[in-house]
Protein backbone atom coordinates (compact mmCIF):
# COMPACT_ATOMS: atom_id res chain seq x y z
CA UNK A 1 0.00 0.00 0.00
CA UNK A 2 2.90 2.37 0.68
CA UNK A 3 4.47 1.71 -2.24
CA UNK A 4 1.80 2.27 -4.33
CA UNK A 5 1.20 5.91 -2.59
CA UNK A 6 5.17 6.70 -2.59
CA UNK A 7 4.68 5.75 -6.56
CA UNK A 8 1.67 8.13 -6.75
CA UNK A 9 3.12 10.59 -5.86
CA UNK A 10 6.20 9.85 -8.26
CA UNK A 11 6.72 12.61 -11.50
CA UNK A 12 6.63 9.68 -13.79
CA UNK A 13 4.11 7.78 -12.61
CA UNK A 14 1.31 9.38 -14.89
CA UNK A 15 3.51 9.14 -17.98
CA UNK A 16 3.83 5.48 -17.16
CA UNK A 17 0.17 4.69 -15.79
CA UNK A 18 -1.07 6.05 -19.45
CA UNK A 19 1.41 4.00 -21.37
CA UNK A 20 0.60 0.80 -19.74
CA UNK A 21 -2.94 1.30 -20.00
CA UNK A 22 -2.05 1.91 -24.02
CA UNK A 23 -0.46 -0.88 -24.41
CA UNK A 24 -3.34 -3.24 -22.52
CA UNK A 25 -6.11 -1.30 -24.67
CA UNK A 26 -3.59 -2.20 -27.83
CA UNK A 27 -2.83 -5.57 -26.96
CA UNK A 28 -6.89 -6.61 -26.16
CA UNK A 29 -8.11 -4.96 -29.26
CA UNK A 30 -5.12 -6.54 -31.06
CA UNK A 31 -5.93 -9.96 -30.13
CA UNK A 32 -10.22 -9.07 -30.68
CA UNK A 33 -8.67 -8.35 -34.41
CA UNK A 34 -6.77 -11.02 -34.81
CA UNK A 35 -9.58 -13.70 -33.73
CA UNK A 36 -11.67 -11.82 -36.38
CA UNK A 37 -9.93 -10.50 -39.56
CA UNK A 38 -8.42 -12.30 -42.04
CA UNK A 39 -5.10 -10.03 -42.29
CA UNK A 40 -5.01 -8.61 -38.77
CA UNK A 41 -2.18 -6.20 -39.51
CA UNK A 42 -3.90 -4.18 -41.76
CA UNK A 43 -6.08 -2.82 -38.88
CA UNK A 44 -4.39 -3.82 -35.86
CA UNK A 45 -1.09 -5.87 -35.27
CA UNK A 46 0.07 -6.83 -31.81
CA UNK A 47 2.80 -4.53 -30.73
CA UNK A 48 5.09 -8.03 -30.50
CA UNK A 49 4.81 -8.00 -34.51
CA UNK A 50 5.95 -4.62 -34.71
CA UNK A 51 9.35 -4.64 -32.89
CA UNK A 52 9.69 -8.40 -34.50
CA UNK A 53 9.55 -6.05 -38.18
CA UNK A 54 11.74 -3.24 -36.18
CA UNK A 55 14.71 -5.66 -35.24
CA UNK A 56 13.99 -8.23 -38.15
CA UNK A 57 17.39 -8.49 -41.44
CA UNK A 58 15.25 -9.48 -44.10
CA UNK A 59 15.48 -6.87 -46.35
CA UNK A 60 12.09 -5.79 -48.37
CA UNK A 61 13.41 -4.19 -51.45
CA UNK A 62 16.38 -6.52 -51.99
CA UNK A 63 19.02 -3.75 -49.95
CA UNK A 64 17.37 -2.23 -47.21
CA UNK A 65 15.63 -3.40 -44.02
CA UNK A 66 12.08 -1.87 -43.18
CA UNK A 67 13.85 -0.01 -40.52
CA UNK A 68 16.71 1.43 -42.80
CA UNK A 69 14.12 2.36 -45.28
CA UNK A 70 11.85 4.34 -42.66
CA UNK A 71 15.28 6.05 -41.37
CA UNK A 72 16.64 7.16 -44.33
CA UNK A 73 12.86 8.29 -45.56
CA UNK A 74 12.61 9.97 -42.21
CA UNK A 75 15.84 11.79 -42.68
CA UNK A 76 14.68 13.17 -45.79
CA UNK A 77 11.58 14.38 -44.11
CA UNK A 78 12.99 15.68 -40.76
CA UNK A 79 15.14 17.77 -42.78
CA UNK A 80 12.26 19.62 -45.04
CA UNK A 81 10.32 20.10 -41.69
CA UNK A 82 13.66 21.91 -40.13
CA UNK A 83 14.48 23.88 -43.39
CA UNK A 84 10.56 24.56 -43.09
CA UNK A 85 10.52 25.40 -39.66
CA UNK A 86 13.55 27.44 -39.42
CA UNK A 87 12.06 30.00 -42.65
CA UNK A 88 8.66 30.06 -40.61
CA UNK A 89 10.43 30.93 -37.38
CA UNK A 90 12.11 34.21 -38.67
CA UNK A 91 9.68 35.23 -40.91
CA UNK A 92 6.93 34.87 -37.98
CA UNK A 93 9.50 36.45 -35.51
CA UNK A 94 10.27 39.26 -37.72
CA UNK A 95 6.80 39.73 -38.70
CA UNK A 96 6.01 40.35 -35.08
CA UNK A 97 8.66 42.64 -34.01
CA UNK A 98 7.57 45.03 -37.14
CA UNK A 99 3.69 44.53 -35.94
CA UNK A 100 5.12 45.60 -32.55
CA UNK A 101 7.24 48.61 -33.81
CA UNK A 102 5.11 50.04 -36.08
CA UNK A 103 1.61 50.17 -35.15
CA UNK A 104 0.29 50.35 -39.18
CA UNK A 105 2.02 47.23 -39.69
CA UNK A 106 -0.04 45.38 -36.74
CA UNK A 107 -3.34 47.35 -38.40
CA UNK A 108 -2.72 46.06 -41.79
CA UNK A 109 -1.14 42.26 -41.24
CA UNK A 110 -2.62 41.19 -38.21
CA UNK A 111 -5.82 40.70 -39.13
CA UNK A 112 -5.02 38.60 -42.09
CA UNK A 113 -2.76 36.65 -39.98
CA UNK A 114 -6.01 34.61 -38.81
CA UNK A 115 -7.10 34.25 -42.30
CA UNK A 116 -3.91 31.47 -42.52
CA UNK A 117 -4.86 30.16 -39.94
CA UNK A 118 -8.17 29.60 -40.62
CA UNK A 119 -7.85 28.39 -44.59
CA UNK A 120 -6.91 24.99 -44.73
CA UNK A 121 -3.16 25.18 -45.88
CA UNK A 122 -2.59 21.37 -46.82
CA UNK A 123 -5.28 21.37 -48.88
CA UNK A 124 -3.05 24.51 -51.12
CA UNK A 125 -0.29 22.12 -51.45
CA UNK A 126 -1.35 20.97 -54.94
CA UNK A 127 -1.80 24.88 -55.42
CA UNK A 128 1.71 24.99 -53.92
CA UNK A 129 2.99 22.47 -56.15
CA UNK A 130 1.86 23.72 -59.43
CA UNK A 131 3.55 27.61 -58.58
CA UNK A 132 6.85 26.05 -57.75
CA UNK A 133 6.73 23.33 -59.52
CA UNK A 134 8.90 21.33 -57.19
CA UNK A 135 7.58 19.56 -54.32
CA UNK A 136 10.28 19.23 -52.18
CA UNK A 137 9.61 23.42 -52.10
CA UNK A 138 6.56 22.67 -51.70
CA UNK A 139 6.60 20.55 -48.64
CA UNK A 140 9.28 23.08 -47.15
CA UNK A 141 7.01 26.12 -48.05
CA UNK A 142 3.79 24.35 -46.64
CA UNK A 143 5.87 23.55 -43.18
CA UNK A 144 6.66 27.20 -42.98
CA UNK A 145 3.78 28.50 -43.40
CA UNK A 146 2.06 26.63 -40.54
CA UNK A 147 5.17 27.74 -38.28
CA UNK A 148 5.10 30.63 -39.37
CA UNK A 149 0.92 31.92 -37.25
CA UNK A 150 2.19 29.97 -34.37
CA UNK A 151 5.15 31.59 -34.03
CA UNK A 152 3.96 35.84 -35.02
CA UNK A 153 1.01 35.79 -33.12
CA UNK A 154 2.79 34.31 -29.98
CA UNK A 155 5.89 36.45 -30.56
CA UNK A 156 3.85 39.56 -30.43
CA UNK A 157 1.64 39.03 -27.73
CA UNK A 158 4.85 38.38 -25.85
CA UNK A 159 5.85 42.28 -27.05
CA UNK A 160 2.60 43.09 -25.83
CA UNK A 161 2.67 41.76 -22.04
CA UNK A 162 5.62 44.00 -21.47
CA UNK A 163 5.00 46.16 -18.66
CA UNK A 164 3.74 49.86 -19.01
CA UNK A 165 6.83 50.56 -16.32
CA UNK A 166 9.26 48.39 -18.15
CA UNK A 167 8.57 51.16 -20.98
CA UNK A 168 8.61 53.93 -19.00
CA UNK A 169 12.02 52.59 -16.94
CA UNK A 170 13.91 52.34 -20.30
CA UNK A 171 12.19 56.22 -21.23
CA UNK A 172 13.50 57.48 -17.89
CA UNK A 173 17.05 56.02 -18.77
CA UNK A 174 16.47 57.70 -22.39
CA UNK A 175 16.98 54.48 -23.93
CA UNK A 176 17.30 54.42 -27.96
CA UNK A 177 14.44 52.48 -29.40
CA UNK A 178 17.09 49.88 -30.29
CA UNK A 179 17.87 49.64 -27.07
CA UNK A 180 14.51 49.12 -25.99
CA UNK A 181 14.31 46.19 -28.20
CA UNK A 182 17.41 44.30 -27.22
CA UNK A 183 17.53 45.33 -23.82
CA UNK A 184 14.08 44.89 -22.78
CA UNK A 185 11.27 43.73 -25.67
CA UNK A 186 13.19 40.81 -27.28
CA UNK A 187 14.20 39.01 -23.99
CA UNK A 188 10.92 39.17 -22.64
CA UNK A 189 9.60 37.80 -25.33
CA UNK A 190 11.25 34.64 -25.55
CA UNK A 191 8.95 32.61 -23.07
CA UNK A 192 5.89 33.03 -25.89
CA UNK A 193 8.19 32.86 -28.51
CA UNK A 194 8.91 29.46 -27.23
CA UNK A 195 5.74 28.88 -26.79
CA UNK A 196 4.97 29.53 -30.23
CA UNK A 197 7.51 27.05 -31.27
CA UNK A 198 6.08 24.51 -28.97
CA UNK A 199 3.15 24.45 -31.22
CA UNK A 200 4.34 25.10 -34.37
CA UNK A 201 7.44 22.31 -33.87
CA UNK A 202 5.03 19.30 -34.25
CA UNK A 203 2.48 20.86 -36.88
CA UNK A 204 5.50 21.45 -38.82
CA UNK A 205 6.39 17.52 -38.97
CA UNK A 206 2.73 16.76 -39.51
CA UNK A 207 3.10 18.85 -42.25
CA UNK A 208 5.95 17.55 -43.81
CA UNK A 209 4.75 14.24 -43.75
CA UNK A 210 1.30 14.85 -44.99
CA UNK A 211 2.56 16.74 -48.07
CA UNK A 212 4.88 13.41 -48.82
CA UNK A 213 1.93 11.74 -49.57
CA UNK A 214 0.96 14.32 -52.41
CA UNK A 215 3.55 12.76 -54.74
CA UNK A 216 6.30 10.04 -54.86
CA UNK A 217 10.24 10.66 -53.72
CA UNK A 218 11.80 10.02 -50.79
CA UNK A 219 10.08 11.00 -47.50
CA UNK A 220 8.03 9.30 -44.61
CA UNK A 221 4.96 10.46 -46.18
CA UNK A 222 5.60 8.72 -49.49
CA UNK A 223 6.51 5.42 -47.84
CA UNK A 224 3.73 5.51 -45.68
CA UNK A 225 1.14 6.02 -48.73
CA UNK A 226 3.13 3.08 -50.82
CA UNK A 227 3.04 0.77 -47.36
CA UNK A 228 -0.91 1.80 -47.30
CA UNK A 229 -1.34 0.62 -50.74
CA UNK A 230 0.17 -3.07 -50.12
CA UNK A 231 3.38 -2.35 -51.68
CA UNK A 232 5.11 -3.45 -49.23
CA UNK A 233 4.60 -5.14 -45.77
CA UNK A 234 2.14 -3.36 -43.19
CA UNK A 235 4.86 -3.50 -40.95
CA UNK A 236 6.50 -0.42 -43.06
CA UNK A 237 2.85 1.35 -41.86
CA UNK A 238 3.11 0.69 -38.20
CA UNK A 239 6.90 1.61 -37.96
CA UNK A 240 6.25 4.94 -39.68
CA UNK A 241 3.16 5.85 -37.26
CA UNK A 242 5.18 5.48 -34.11
CA UNK A 243 8.27 7.13 -35.56
CA UNK A 244 6.37 10.33 -36.64
CA UNK A 245 4.18 10.47 -33.31
CA UNK A 246 7.94 10.23 -31.65
CA UNK A 247 9.27 12.53 -33.60
CA UNK A 248 6.29 14.75 -32.98
CA UNK A 249 6.31 14.58 -29.55
CA UNK A 250 10.40 14.98 -29.32
CA UNK A 251 10.14 17.80 -31.26
CA UNK A 252 8.01 19.67 -28.85
CA UNK A 253 10.18 18.47 -26.01
CA UNK A 254 13.48 19.69 -27.96
CA UNK A 255 11.95 22.89 -27.67
CA UNK A 256 11.09 22.96 -23.72
CA UNK A 257 14.36 21.94 -23.44
CA UNK A 258 16.25 24.69 -25.70
CA UNK A 259 14.34 27.30 -23.47
CA UNK A 260 14.99 25.26 -20.28
CA UNK A 261 18.85 25.39 -21.29
CA UNK A 262 18.12 29.03 -22.17
CA UNK A 263 16.51 30.54 -19.43
CA UNK A 264 18.43 29.70 -16.63
CA UNK A 265 16.09 32.21 -14.69
CA UNK A 266 12.78 29.83 -14.87
CA UNK A 267 14.87 27.12 -12.87
CA UNK A 268 15.66 28.40 -9.76
CA UNK A 269 12.59 28.73 -7.56
CA UNK A 270 13.16 29.06 -3.62
CA UNK A 271 12.08 32.18 -2.58
CA UNK A 272 14.11 33.56 0.40
CA UNK A 273 12.05 34.69 3.61
CA UNK A 274 12.20 38.40 5.01
CA UNK B 1 14.65 104.15 10.53
CA UNK B 2 14.12 101.80 13.81
CA UNK B 3 17.28 99.61 13.60
CA UNK B 4 14.33 96.86 14.71
CA UNK B 5 12.48 97.94 11.32
CA UNK B 6 15.52 97.41 9.04
CA UNK B 7 16.73 94.65 10.25
CA UNK B 8 13.49 92.79 9.79
CA UNK B 9 13.92 94.05 6.38
CA UNK B 10 17.35 92.96 5.92
CA UNK B 11 16.46 89.61 7.57
CA UNK B 12 13.35 89.04 5.01
CA UNK B 13 15.75 90.41 2.09
CA UNK B 14 18.44 87.76 2.82
CA UNK B 15 15.46 84.70 2.47
CA UNK B 16 14.44 86.80 -0.71
CA UNK B 17 17.76 86.06 -1.90
CA UNK B 18 18.20 83.02 -0.71
CA UNK B 19 15.26 81.74 -2.49
CA UNK B 20 16.59 82.79 -5.95
CA UNK B 21 20.17 81.80 -4.93
CA UNK B 22 18.15 78.95 -4.98
CA UNK B 23 18.58 75.50 -3.58
CA UNK B 24 15.13 74.61 -5.18
CA UNK B 25 15.54 71.86 -7.55
CA UNK B 26 12.21 71.03 -8.57
CA UNK B 27 9.62 74.16 -9.20
CA UNK B 28 5.91 73.51 -10.00
CA UNK B 29 3.95 76.79 -10.66
CA UNK B 30 0.30 76.10 -11.47
CA UNK B 31 0.73 72.52 -13.05
CA UNK B 32 -2.99 71.71 -14.12
CA UNK B 33 -3.62 68.43 -16.11
CA UNK B 34 -7.00 67.54 -18.36
CA UNK B 35 -7.74 64.04 -19.24
CA UNK B 36 -10.29 63.74 -22.28
CA UNK B 37 -11.96 60.72 -21.83
CA UNK B 38 -13.48 58.42 -24.58
CA UNK B 39 -16.67 59.77 -25.15
CA UNK B 40 -15.18 63.42 -25.07
CA UNK B 41 -15.41 64.12 -21.74
CA UNK B 42 -12.57 66.42 -19.77
CA UNK B 43 -11.59 65.41 -16.28
CA UNK B 44 -9.60 67.17 -14.68
CA UNK B 45 -6.71 64.79 -12.98
CA UNK B 46 -4.82 67.97 -11.61
CA UNK B 47 -4.94 71.65 -11.30
CA UNK B 48 -3.43 74.74 -10.00
CA UNK B 49 -0.83 72.89 -8.13
CA UNK B 50 2.52 75.20 -7.27
CA UNK B 51 5.17 74.07 -5.30
CA UNK B 52 9.04 74.56 -4.84
CA UNK B 53 11.32 71.39 -3.76
CA UNK B 54 14.35 71.94 -2.36
CA UNK B 55 17.55 70.10 -2.74
CA UNK B 56 17.38 67.22 -0.44
CA UNK B 57 14.10 67.01 0.88
CA UNK B 58 12.01 64.20 1.42
CA UNK B 59 8.48 65.49 0.23
CA UNK B 60 5.77 62.74 0.30
CA UNK B 61 2.60 63.19 -2.30
CA UNK B 62 -0.07 61.87 -0.27
CA UNK B 63 -3.40 61.36 -0.94
CA UNK B 64 -6.45 59.24 -1.64
CA UNK B 65 -6.85 57.06 -4.98
CA UNK B 66 -8.09 60.03 -7.58
CA UNK B 67 -6.48 62.71 -6.79
CA UNK B 68 -3.65 62.65 -9.19
CA UNK B 69 -0.45 62.19 -6.90
CA UNK B 70 0.92 59.59 -9.60
CA UNK B 71 -0.11 62.12 -12.22
CA UNK B 72 2.06 64.54 -10.44
CA UNK B 73 5.10 61.92 -10.04
CA UNK B 74 4.61 61.25 -13.58
CA UNK B 75 5.25 65.03 -14.99
CA UNK B 76 7.87 65.63 -12.91
CA UNK B 77 9.30 62.47 -14.18
CA UNK B 78 8.58 63.71 -17.92
CA UNK B 79 6.32 60.51 -18.45
CA UNK B 80 3.33 62.81 -18.84
CA UNK B 81 3.07 66.38 -19.98
CA UNK B 82 0.91 68.56 -18.08
CA UNK B 83 -1.78 70.12 -20.39
CA UNK B 84 -0.81 73.73 -18.17
CA UNK B 85 1.49 75.36 -16.13
CA UNK B 86 5.27 75.34 -15.57
CA UNK B 87 7.87 73.10 -14.11
CA UNK B 88 11.57 73.35 -14.26
CA UNK B 89 14.32 71.22 -12.60
CA UNK B 90 17.04 72.63 -11.41
CA UNK B 91 16.30 75.31 -14.10
CA UNK B 92 15.91 72.90 -16.69
CA UNK B 93 12.75 71.42 -18.35
CA UNK B 94 11.53 67.93 -17.15
CA UNK B 95 12.80 66.54 -20.70
CA UNK B 96 16.21 67.76 -20.37
CA UNK B 97 16.24 66.57 -16.94
CA UNK B 98 15.26 63.25 -18.16
CA UNK B 99 17.59 63.03 -21.09
CA UNK B 100 20.65 63.89 -18.52
CA UNK B 101 19.35 61.06 -16.06
CA UNK B 102 18.27 62.93 -13.49
CA UNK B 103 15.57 60.90 -12.38
CA UNK B 104 15.67 57.47 -10.97
CA UNK B 105 12.56 56.18 -10.41
CA UNK B 106 11.10 53.31 -8.56
CA UNK B 107 7.53 51.95 -8.97
CA UNK B 108 4.78 50.31 -7.09
CA UNK B 109 5.73 46.59 -8.13
CA UNK B 110 9.63 45.31 -8.65
CA UNK B 111 9.94 45.32 -12.42
CA UNK B 112 13.10 43.35 -12.18
CA UNK B 113 13.74 42.12 -15.16
CA UNK B 114 13.58 38.09 -14.63
CA UNK B 115 16.08 36.87 -17.15
CA UNK B 116 18.63 39.20 -15.41
CA UNK B 117 20.78 38.17 -11.66
CA UNK B 118 20.31 41.03 -9.08
CA UNK B 119 23.31 42.88 -10.13
CA UNK B 120 22.91 42.73 -13.38
CA UNK B 121 19.74 44.05 -12.93
CA UNK B 122 21.21 46.72 -11.73
CA UNK B 123 23.50 47.53 -14.51
CA UNK B 124 20.98 47.45 -16.93
CA UNK B 125 20.74 51.28 -16.88
CA UNK B 126 24.16 51.67 -17.05
CA UNK B 127 24.49 49.20 -20.06
CA UNK B 128 22.15 51.66 -21.51
CA UNK B 129 24.20 54.57 -20.25
CA UNK B 130 27.38 53.27 -22.22
CA UNK B 131 29.37 52.90 -19.16
CA UNK B 132 32.09 50.58 -19.39
CA UNK B 133 31.98 47.13 -17.13
CA UNK B 134 34.30 47.52 -14.83
CA UNK B 135 32.59 50.20 -13.83
CA UNK B 136 29.35 49.23 -13.76
CA UNK B 137 30.56 46.35 -11.86
CA UNK B 138 31.75 48.19 -9.37
CA UNK B 139 29.14 50.81 -9.07
CA UNK B 140 26.40 47.93 -9.16
CA UNK B 141 28.38 46.18 -6.07
CA UNK B 142 28.27 49.66 -4.61
CA UNK B 143 24.38 49.86 -4.85
CA UNK B 144 24.31 46.45 -3.55
CA UNK B 145 26.02 46.83 -0.52
CA UNK B 146 23.98 50.01 0.01
CA UNK B 147 21.20 48.15 0.07
CA UNK B 148 22.49 45.68 1.62
CA UNK B 149 21.70 42.74 -0.95
CA UNK B 150 25.68 41.88 -1.57
CA UNK B 151 25.44 38.12 -1.04
CA UNK B 152 22.18 37.75 -3.53
CA UNK B 153 24.11 39.41 -6.72
CA UNK B 154 23.98 36.46 -8.40
CA UNK B 155 20.46 35.36 -7.68
CA UNK B 156 17.68 35.84 -10.22
CA UNK B 157 15.02 38.20 -8.97
CA UNK B 158 12.25 35.13 -8.59
CA UNK B 159 14.70 34.18 -5.95
CA UNK B 160 13.92 37.25 -4.19
CA UNK B 161 11.54 37.67 -1.93
CA UNK B 162 8.95 40.72 -1.79
CA UNK B 163 10.67 43.08 -0.25
CA UNK B 164 14.49 42.14 -1.80
CA UNK B 165 12.62 42.73 -4.65
CA UNK B 166 12.15 46.05 -3.84
CA UNK B 167 14.82 46.93 -2.38
CA UNK B 168 16.83 45.81 -5.96
CA UNK B 169 14.35 48.41 -7.62
CA UNK B 170 15.64 51.23 -5.32
CA UNK B 171 19.17 50.35 -5.83
CA UNK B 172 18.63 49.96 -9.94
CA UNK B 173 17.27 53.69 -9.42
CA UNK B 174 20.32 54.69 -7.63
CA UNK B 175 22.70 52.91 -9.65
CA UNK B 176 22.52 56.05 -12.47
CA UNK B 177 23.43 58.68 -9.78
CA UNK B 178 20.16 60.65 -10.33
CA UNK B 179 19.78 63.74 -8.24
CA UNK B 180 15.85 62.95 -7.98
CA UNK B 181 14.44 59.63 -6.61
CA UNK B 182 10.89 59.59 -7.69
CA UNK B 183 9.07 56.84 -5.97
CA UNK B 184 5.10 55.81 -6.71
CA UNK B 185 3.75 53.81 -3.98
CA UNK B 186 7.00 52.03 -3.60
CA UNK B 187 6.20 49.31 -0.18
CA UNK B 188 1.98 49.49 -0.38
CA UNK B 189 2.46 45.88 -1.99
CA UNK B 190 4.45 44.60 0.99
CA UNK B 191 3.93 43.29 4.14
CA UNK B 192 3.65 45.80 7.30
CA UNK B 193 6.64 44.43 9.29
CA UNK B 194 8.82 44.14 5.51
CA UNK B 195 7.33 47.94 5.20
CA UNK B 196 8.64 48.96 8.40
CA UNK B 197 12.29 48.00 7.46
CA UNK B 198 12.37 49.58 4.44
CA UNK B 199 11.37 53.00 6.14
CA UNK B 200 14.40 52.71 8.09
CA UNK B 201 16.29 51.60 5.23
CA UNK B 202 15.27 54.38 3.02
CA UNK B 203 16.27 57.37 5.76
CA UNK B 204 19.71 55.29 5.68
CA UNK B 205 20.23 55.25 2.41
CA UNK B 206 18.50 59.08 1.60
CA UNK B 207 20.64 60.39 4.84
CA UNK B 208 23.73 58.56 3.02
CA UNK B 209 22.99 59.47 -0.50
CA UNK B 210 21.82 63.11 0.29
CA UNK B 211 19.19 62.69 -2.96
CA UNK B 212 15.54 64.42 -3.17
CA UNK B 213 13.00 62.33 -3.16
CA UNK B 214 9.69 62.28 -3.98
CA UNK B 215 7.56 59.84 -2.79
CA UNK B 216 4.03 58.99 -4.07
CA UNK B 217 1.77 57.11 -1.06
CA UNK B 218 -1.96 57.02 0.08
CA UNK B 219 -0.82 55.77 3.87
CA UNK B 220 -0.34 58.84 6.56
CA UNK B 221 1.50 57.10 9.22
CA UNK B 222 4.43 55.94 6.38
CA UNK B 223 4.39 59.55 4.79
CA UNK B 224 4.60 61.16 8.57
CA UNK B 225 7.49 59.28 9.48
CA UNK B 226 9.45 59.48 6.01
CA UNK B 227 8.97 62.79 4.88
CA UNK B 228 10.20 66.03 6.08
CA UNK B 229 7.39 67.85 3.90
CA UNK B 230 4.46 66.11 3.32
CA UNK B 231 1.93 67.23 0.13
CA UNK B 232 -1.81 66.31 0.86
CA UNK B 233 -3.47 66.56 -2.31
CA UNK B 234 -7.33 65.87 -2.38
CA UNK B 235 -9.95 64.47 -5.34
CA UNK B 236 -12.42 65.93 -7.48
CA UNK B 237 -10.47 67.60 -8.92
CA UNK B 238 -6.76 67.27 -7.66
CA UNK B 239 -5.15 69.35 -5.72
CA UNK B 240 -2.70 70.57 -3.49
CA UNK B 241 -4.83 71.00 -0.44
CA UNK B 242 -2.41 71.71 2.40
CA UNK B 243 1.66 71.67 2.65
CA UNK B 244 2.84 70.48 6.15
CA UNK B 245 6.56 70.56 7.30
CA UNK B 246 7.41 67.57 9.40
CA UNK B 247 9.92 68.76 12.42
CA UNK B 248 10.10 65.47 14.21
CA UNK B 249 13.95 64.60 15.01
CA UNK B 250 16.27 62.23 12.74
CA UNK B 251 17.65 59.68 12.01
CA UNK B 252 14.07 58.99 13.03
CA UNK B 253 13.60 55.10 14.08
CA UNK B 254 10.49 52.82 14.63
CA UNK B 255 10.18 54.03 18.20
CA UNK B 256 9.19 57.76 16.86
CA UNK B 257 5.84 56.02 16.12
CA UNK B 258 4.99 55.81 19.52
CA UNK B 259 5.47 59.46 20.66
CA UNK B 260 2.48 62.04 20.64
CA UNK B 261 4.55 64.01 18.40
CA UNK B 262 3.69 61.66 15.82
CA UNK B 263 0.64 61.05 16.57
CA UNK B 264 -0.42 64.61 16.32
CA UNK B 265 1.37 64.92 12.71
CA UNK B 266 -0.93 62.06 12.13
CA UNK B 267 -3.83 63.70 13.25
CA UNK B 268 -3.08 66.94 11.60
CA UNK B 269 -2.63 65.71 8.44
CA UNK B 270 -5.86 63.61 8.37
CA UNK B 271 -7.68 67.17 9.22
CA UNK B 272 -6.35 68.72 6.38
CA UNK B 273 -8.16 66.36 4.26
CA UNK B 274 -10.85 67.68 1.79
CA UNK B 275 -14.03 67.08 0.36
CA UNK B 276 -13.12 63.37 0.72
Amino acid sequence: MSVLKRLSKSKYFNTVLWIVILIIVWEIGATVVAATKRSPENILPHLSGIIESVVSKDTINGSQTAVQMVLENAKATISRALVGFGIGTALGFVLALFMSRFKTVEKIAFPYLMIIQMIPILGMAPLIFAITQDISKSRIIIAAILTFYPVATNTLAGFKAVEKEKHELMISYAASKFQLYTKTMIPSCIPYFFTGLKISAPMAITASILVDTLQGGIGLGCLLSQALKGAMSRYVFWQIVFLSAFIGIFSFLLMGIIEYVLCPYKRKGNKQEE
Amino acid sequence: MPLSVFLLKLKGMMKMADMQNSNVEIMLKDIGMVYKTNDGRDVTALTGVSLDIQKGEFISLLGPSGCGKTTLLRIIADLLQPTSGEISIAGESPRDARLSKKYGIVFQSPVLYDWRTVKKNIMLPLEIMHIPKAEREDRAMKMLDIVGLTEFANHYPNQLSGGMQQRVGIARALAIQPQILLMDEPFSALDEFTKEKLHEDLLRIWAKTNKTIIFVTHNIQEAVFLSSRICVLSPHPGRLSAVIDVDLPRPRTMDIKDTPEFTAYVAKVRNSFEGI
